[in-house]
């Protein structure tokens, strides 16, 4: 039994800060962490192996210093960690990275073939949720997204039952393996590593695998495989504090002239359908 | 322009221009940007290797590089002003489950005609699945110019692949320059399939869709870095142009009393294995909700935090067509879940409005609603510092406050039930 859990090394974009004065952005020493719901994917694919043996390759795409995540993920229970790293994967956008993993994966499944893919539903500082499905579509594996648990699993008659979750509620799916999981952050609650795990994990060896060896498409790698481009990026701009009304002081007047200054300028007009060019503080009873 | 020993070029940064946001430091590859004492970024000559993408995610252009390489594709583009080509295509996928269309495939119905407008384009809608038929006279209502249905028994529920291959085929038949479809779950896990297929860009949880006017592409503005910074993204080479647009980004269209017309499609489903639907747990009241996806969030926090507000807020969130959600401690409380938790430890948000009641705007939880249009904070301690970052503050006990916050609003929004 073999699973493969797809990892990305983030910025921990909860460390921004606001400076209190100026109410911009503080990031200092912003840190690179383990996408957190790529966390729970190593979890989960723990908890699997315990049950069922087999083995787990952690696979991450990124710079060098991306092996920290790796090593987290053997600390936690991966049996290998594999480091996509090569200077023309740079600048991949989703669709470039789903190849990337891809070619990576059909390497790993010649060794020792894969049976569950386990990814995190979506990276904390993209959000897309795109690399998942992109990589199921790729190798043709059952699709799996918003995975909340895993009810059973049978690799001898190759069948996973998990529950996923939908707008109106949770589905309890049976599909045929290999399958691909994208899992929600509520589905493991993850585990810390022991010290001498920690330490044990520092000795193992990381694998550092280039274009060459996953025998990858130039033109499919990197920026050059990437459809898409970024024009601008800007920060949405800084706040300032508009007017305090005392309800003490008059309840009607302290909503009414919030309200005006809330829904000035047509804002939401169109969908809320509030009548334009009226001004707001009148009602129909000319109030 | 520097240049390293080795004759690469290297960027620079421009410390006026700095803000010290160290996105730079972490897209690094090579660990060549340092943050300096006074918080400004600085490139370390010796170890960059110029690849530039500093000066790609530098939100307010603080990292000079000759960048020709990375924007040709924009600047070529200029040079030759834009033209509408005739024949092109826009289209929206109707997203349809158990029988219902998802109201978000409608208002991209409407933003789409407007795009479709601009590039002198057809609009077209694709509808898939099992006895879905009636749902092309609606597409048709609210102005596209054509609809094209395919109906096969293996759709009548959604699966990944079936769909996927489904939609890619359509879009191999028809050649749309723009594809929309909505980011609910169903779409954002068809889209990256669709994307799959036709080996195409794909923008994920759109909030914004324009046309270029000098080049006729497909501008998509998203938040990225968990809100805190806004993206604008195209796709020059490949086509069709994939987005996915959040729900109640966009107002539901007005009836159009245009020609259109059916276009019916065959399809041979793939050989593939289905996952068998085993059970299905309804859950509408308060797991499943993304609280990210409303325009609209009435926030309650410890101020709030009672049984009895509740009926209070959902009478506000309904009338505006927004849900409710809140801070840290109502969840320690128990009286929501921790889906629905506005803040550092919960979700990032980036709502059209944002109503706080109660909430005191601890910085975990400000930093959360940056993103956020407009802010309005009720709270009864005028010094809570939620009022810092609210464009409107009402000082008051939301007890008072809310019933007349919601008859004063009743009089304002026209739609309301």
């Amino acid at each position: 039994m073999h699973i493969v859990c797809c990892l990305k090394q983030v910025p921990d974009t909860a460390d921004v800060k606001i400076d209190p004065e100026t109410n911009t952005l503080v990031r200092e020493g912003l840190e690179s962490i383990l996408n957190p719901y790529d966390l729970v994917a190593v979890e989960m694919a723990v908890r699997l192996k315990e049950k069922h043996g087999g083995r787990i390759s952690a696979l991450c795409m990124g710079p060098p210093q991306a092996q920290s995540v790796l090593r987290q993920a053997m600390s936690l229970g991966a049996d290998a960690g594999i480091l996509l790293s090569d200077r023309a994967f740079a600048g991949a956008d989703t669709l470039a990275t789903s190849y990337t993993l891809a070619q990576a994966v059909l390497i790993l499944n010649r060794k020792t073939p894969v049976n569950l893919i386990i990814c995190g539903k979506q990276a904390i500082d993209g959000d897309t949720a795109q690399t998942g499905p992109g990589l199921a579509t790729r190798l043709d594996y059952t699709q799996l997204t918003y995975v909340t648990a895993v009810e059973s699993f049978d690799p001898k008659n190759k069948l996973i039952r998990i529950k996923r979750r939908i707008e109106e509620g949770q589905e309890i799916l049976e599909a045929e393996l290999p399958a691909l999981l994208t899992v929600e952050l509520e589905s493991a609650r993850p585990r810390r590593a022991s010290l001498p795990e920690l330490i044990a994990s520092m000795r193992k060896d990381i694998e550092v695998w280039d274009k060459k060896k996953i025998e990858g498409d130039a033109n499919q790698l990197g920026i050059k495989g990437s459809p898409t481009w970024v024009r601008k990026m800007g920060a949405p701009p800084p706040r300032t504090s508009g007017p305090r009304f005392e309800a003490a002081k008059g309840l009607r007047e302290a909503v009414d002239q919030s309200l005006d200054i809330i829904f000035a300028d047509g804002f939401m007009a169109e969908e809320l359908g509030i009548p334009t060019g009226v001004h707001h503080g009148k009602d129909s009873r000319g109030n | 322009m520097a240049k390293t020993p080795a004759g690469i070029e290297i960027p620079e940064i421009i410390p006026d221009k700095c803000i010290g946001c160290q996105i730079c430091i972490s897209k690094c590859p090579v660990e060549a940007i340092k943050l300096t004492p006074d918080g400004k970024a600085w490139i370390d000559p010796e170890i960059c290797e110029g690849c530039g993408q500093c000066a790609e995610v530098c939100p307010v252009e603080a990292v000079d590089l000759d960048r020709t390489e990375r924007i040709k594709a924009g600047k070529r583009l200029r040079d030759k002003p834009f033209t509408p080509v005739s024949g092109q295509v826009v289209s929206v996928y109707i997203e349809i489950r158990n029988g219902k269309a998802a109201d978000v495939s409608w208002e991209l119905v409407g933003k789409a005609r407007e795009l479709a407008d601009k590039l002198e384009a057809r609009l077209a809608a694709f509808v898939l699945g099992s006895d879905v038929e009636e749902f092309c006279a609606r597409a048709g209502s609210l102005g596209c110019d054509e609809v094209h249905l395919l109906e096969h028994d293996t759709l009548k529920r959604y699966v990944s692949s079936l769909y996927g291959h489904a939609l890619s085929e359509l879009a191999h038949k028809v050649q749309p320059e723009i594809l929309l479809m909505g980011a609910t779950s169903h779409g954002r896990d068809l889209a990256g399939v669709v994307a799959t297929h036709l080996k195409t860009g794909l923008t994920a949880d759109c909030t914004g869709l324009d046309i270029e006017e000098d080049s006729g592409l497909l501008l998509m503005t998203r938040p990225t870095f968990g809100g805190n910074i806004m993206a604008t993204i195209f796709c020059e080479n490949h086509r069709p142009q994939m987005s996915t647009v959040r729900p109640k980004v966009f107002p539901m269209p007005g009836l159009n009393e245009k020609k259109w017309k059916l276009i019916r499609h065959a399809w041979r489903p793939p050989e593939s294995s289905v996952p068998e639907l085993i059970a299905f747990i309804e859950d509408k009241s308060l797991l499943g909700i993304d609280i990210t996806e409303y325009p609209v969030l009435i926030v309650a926090g410890k101020g709030a935090c009672s049984k009895d507000s509740f009926p209070l807020l959902e009478e506000l969130a309904g009338l505006l067509g927004g849900v409710v959600a809140c801070s840290r401690p109502v969840v320690e409380s128990g009286l929501m879940p921790y889906e629905r938790q506005v803040g550092q430890t919960g979700k990032t948000v980036a709502p059209k409005l944002y109503i706080g009641v109660g909430v005191s705007g601890a910085i975990q939880h400000r930093v959360a609603i940056q993103g956020a249009e407009r802010i309005l904070a009720v709270n009864n301690d005028p010094d809570a510092p939620i009022f810092q970052v609210a464009d409107a503050g009402i000082v008051g006990d939301y007890a008072q406050v809310l019933p007349e916050l919601i008859s004063r609003l009743k009089a304002k929004v026209k739609n309301h039930e």
